[in-house]
């Protein structure tokens, strides 16, 4: 029983940066309608420029924070300009197909530049762990879990309570409608691909710093998670992300620990396809028409 | 021939069957990233029969197909009924439920004094009948060659007798394709078996052609390249996916000495051609272009 | 000829038709009216199978169709130009006609006949007959989409609002060309909002309002102006 709750917490503690990754994949989709896959390695990028200017500066958190911001942000520009602004429309497909292109290059451009297997990345100050009737929770997993609420605190009032936030649902709503209403549609999809990359970089930050080390598989990695989380959870809907990564974080850490890494895959993945089944509109029950149109 | 050459070529009509498998589900208008499962199934299946059991090639490649096709009607049933996003997940989900069965599947047996069949995550070696059969890489390049087209004459036959139309129409709008009198999801379902089948014979071929397969050579990058084949090279004609594969795998295995940026071209290529013909080269104002140009 | 009795079909919890019944004639333009959200769409995808009703019956030629796959009412020869989704935009003009044809495969021959007939009906579609559908103009298609239903040979086709969002003097040639079915006796059931145009061709007509026939009867014999304006804006409270 206490294994049992012992892993529940471990599992929130992971499936808070799942949702995360999930969140900014929602962000995305829900604007766009259209699925951007390089979101992973975007991120991946980032937390390499922050693992380079340590590197390089011998820089601390702080420093590696901000350049993981910038690298982050950079790259979603770029798969942003290339692949979703300058296609057109209706061509879905294409921009899904053209950001696999994008992750392809920024995956061994990186590989390029950080030949080594892992590359370093400054870790979390040292934090007191904290230990109640048998439970433990590490000074690291109370950060990464306090960092996400923060971060879920602000884009809840960012969505739900900004200009910006009303423009972002109009369009989610209906490209069409929102154009006639005279949001310009071209701004408010880039800021969101600026938003998510922002959200994506807090993710991969947390991850990085509690590891100490990264690699180029980060991008597969995050893309892999945040598309499972946001699909568990119910496409479309960012309670449904939340959701999806905590379901997602609480599953694997209970199949890990009674079951062994080998079948935890098969258990996430297994899951994963009834889920979808079963329960097409996910734990959250949305019912997103945009998500059966064709992609 | 040059056996550099043959094995690019060889490489190249492998990948075909995988990219023609993602074809044939995006003409019926979803996104699969889970053709790597049946490759893999192919490839497993057709492995034991001949390793393993002792079967003749012939129908170790047959059983790979059939297995192939069955499992792809099989997942297809329930998962036909999603469209979008979501079948792309669940394909996805599939294909990597496989994966990670076949690194805990073991099913070894004693063959002449060696331990032989699929290890878990060790992989499967040994699966040595083409050379014990002493056929040359040229030969099975042939051979290759011969069922790949064979492959592409059924898709052309299909499109002589309306059926690839009929797909298409599934694809472009199923529910105005059901308002002509189509049956949607059995021609889901029947998509997803061919589907199935072309990539379950390609995985087959290529585990004779390795001698050895592990399982993380069917990863969603396997997946995910199949579908980019079929959207770089155009959906208007099977040619498309196969100048897709070209593409890639000629022309930047011509590019050597550009070896260590070859994801950077290529990514950079594909992105520019997706942006001047953002439904591939031959897409389908060209291919009817073509065609009405051909009918005068 | 079609007999629709108590047609009760609803999405979720809401109910959108709450027991329509109507008849339509063997030859004969019969046409539904009603304003935006009556639920004349939902009739016709009723009709055509692609929704489930929860209760009533129908029946064509006295054999009950109720509850039927959208192939097996293609068969039975009632066929559909729905609203909005009219082509398959990356096929040929050609193609969607020979589309249309699919559903009497057992037939052989005759097909290639049908498509010379109706590009002789449709002239612009023979100028256009290689281009891809999508790029047809709005009028285009829905002349497309009449003649890819014409191809299936229907015993009645059902038309969804062929007017929305044509310009006026398309409108007039899109119900000259409706007019013209009607006059080579073919049956038709026509839902529109634009009554005006309607009510100068239709037989017959019913009045759809909130998922309830409210009002039948042939034109002539009503006072247009009432019938325009509900059909137009729903009833008043007034009246
Ligand atoms: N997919 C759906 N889910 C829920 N409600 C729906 C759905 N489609 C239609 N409705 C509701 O059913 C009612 C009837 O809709 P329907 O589309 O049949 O109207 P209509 O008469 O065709 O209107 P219009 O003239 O605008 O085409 C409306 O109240 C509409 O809101
Ligand atoms: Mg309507």
């Amino acid at each position: 029983m206490l294994d049992l709750v012992q892993n529940t917490l471990d599992g929130i503690a992971a499936g808070s940066a799942y949702a995360l990754l999930a969140i900014g994949f929602t962000l995305i989709f829900g604007v766009m309608r259209r699925l951007n896959i390089a979101f992973g390695p975007s991120i991946m990028v980032g937390i390499f420029l922050g693992a380079w200017v340590h590197v390089q500066w011998s820089a601390g958190l702080i420093e590696a924070a901000l350049a993981t911001f910038i690298g982050a942000l950079l790259a979603s520009i770029y798969i942003e300009r290339l692949s979703f602004a300058a296609i057109r429309g209706d061509a879905a497909l294409a921009s899904m197909a053209s950001s696999f292109a994008l992750w392809m290059q920024l995956e061994q451009g990186v590989s390029l530049a950080f030949p080594g297997r892992t590359t370093a990345f400054p870790t979390l100050p040292p934090l007191p762990d904290i230990q109640i009737a048998g439970l433990f929770l590490g000074g690291d997993d109370l950060l990464v879990l306090l960092s996400a609420g923060l971060v879920l605190l602000v884009l809840h009032r960012l969505i739900y309570h900004s200009h910006f936030g009303l423009e972002m649902r109009a369009l989610a709503d209906s490209a069409e409608a929102a154009a006639v209403s005279r949001i310009n549609i071209n701004r408010v999809a880039f800021l969101t691909f600026c938003l998510a990359a922002l959200v994506g970089a807090v993710a991969g930050l947390l991850i990085a710093a509690t590891d100490g080390q990264i690699t180029p598989k980060f991008g597969l990695w995050a893309t892999m998670k945040g598309l499972i989380a946001m699909m568990i959870g119910g496409l479309g809907s960012l309670r449904g992300a939340l959701l999806g990564g905590l379901v997602l974080g609480i599953v694997e850490a209970q199949a890990q620990w009674y079951l062994g890494a080998a079948a935890r895959e098969i258990v996430v993945y297994g899951l994963l396809f009834l889920c979808l089944i079963v329960l097409p509109g996910g734990i959250a029950g949305v019912r997103d028409t945009g998500a059966e149109r064709k992609l | 021939m040059d056996p550099f050459l043959t094995s690019v070529l060889s490489n190249i009509g492998l990948f075909s069957f995988l990219a023609l498998s993602a074809w044939l589900l995006l003409i019926g208008g979803e996104i699969s990233f889970g053709q790597q499962a049946y490759f893999a199934i192919g490839a497993y299946a057709s492995g034991i029969a001949s390793a393993v059991w002792g079967w003749p090639f012939a129908v170790a490649l047959a059983l790979g197909t059939a297995l192939g096709a069955g499992i792809g009607a099989l997942v297809a049933w329930p998962a036909a009924r999603l469209s979008g996003v979501h079948y792309a997940i669940a394909t996805l989900a599939f294909a990597e439920l496989t994966r990670a069965s076949l690194n805990v599947f073991r099913y070894q047996r004693d063959i002449d004094g060696y331990l032989t069949g699929p290890d878990g995550a060790n992989g499967f070696r040994d699966i040595r009948w083409v050379y014990e059969a002493g056929i040359a890489p040229g030969t099975y390049l042939a051979i290759i060659a011969t069922l790949l087209l064979l492959v592409i004459v059924l898709i052309w036959l299909a499109a002589r007798l309306n059926v690839m139309a009929q797909l298409r129409m599934v694809g472009e709008d199923p529910i105005l394709a059901g308002m002509q009198g189509i049956r949607v999801l059995r021609w889901k379902i029947g998509a997803a078996a061919a589907a199935g089948g072309v990539a379950g014979l390609g995985g087959a071929l290529f585990a004779h052609m390795a001698t050895y397969v592990e399982p993380a050579q069917f990863s969603v990058m396997t997946g995910v390249h199949a579908v980019a084949y079929g959207l770089i090279g155009g959906l208007g004609t099977a040619i498309g996916p196969l100048l897709g594969v070209l593409i890639d795998v000629g022309l930047l295995e011509s590019l050597r000495s550009l070896a260590a940026y070859r994801m950077i071209v290529f990514g950079g290529l594909v992105a520019i051609i997706l942006i001047l013909r953002p439904r591939g080269i031959l897409d389908e104002t060209l291919v009817t272009k073509v065609r009405s140009w051909a009918r005068r | 000829m079609l007999e629709i009795r108590d047609i009760k079909t609803s999405y979720g919890k809401i109910a959108a038709l709450k027991g329509v019944s109507l008849d339509i004639h063997d030859g004969g333009l019969t046409c539904l009216l009603g304003p935006n959200g009556a639920g004349k769409t939902t009739l016709i995808w009723t009709i055509a199978g692609i929704l489930k009703a929860q209760g009533g019956s129908m029946k064509i030629e006295g054999e009950n169709i109720l509850g039927l796959k959208p192939h097996q009412i293609v068969s039975k020869g009632i066929v559909t130009v729905p609203e909005n989704r009219l082509v398959f935009p990356d096929m040929s003009v050609r193609d969607n006609l020979i589309a249309g044809a699919f559903s009497r495969r057992k037939e052989k021959g005759g097909v290639e006949g049908d498509l010379e007939d109706v590009l002789t009906r449709f002239p612009r579609l023979r100028e256009r007959s290689e281009q891809l559908a999508g790029t047809l103009s709005g009028g285009e298609q829905q002349m497309l989409a009449v003649g890819r239903a014409l191809m299936a040979k229907p015993k009645i086709l059902l038309m969804d609002e062929p007017s929305t969002g044509l310009a006026p003097i398309i409108v007039e040639e899109i119900f000259e060309i409706i007019g013209g079915l009607r006059d080579e006796g073919r049956t038709i059931f026509l839902v529109e909002q634009n009554a005006h145009m309607a009510l100068k061709y239709a037989n017959r007509f019913y009045l759809l309002e909130q998922g309830k026939v409210t009002f039948s009867g042939e034109p002539g014999a009503v006072d247009h102006d009432e019938v325009i304006q509900r059909a137009y804006l729903g009833a008043r409270k007034a009246s």
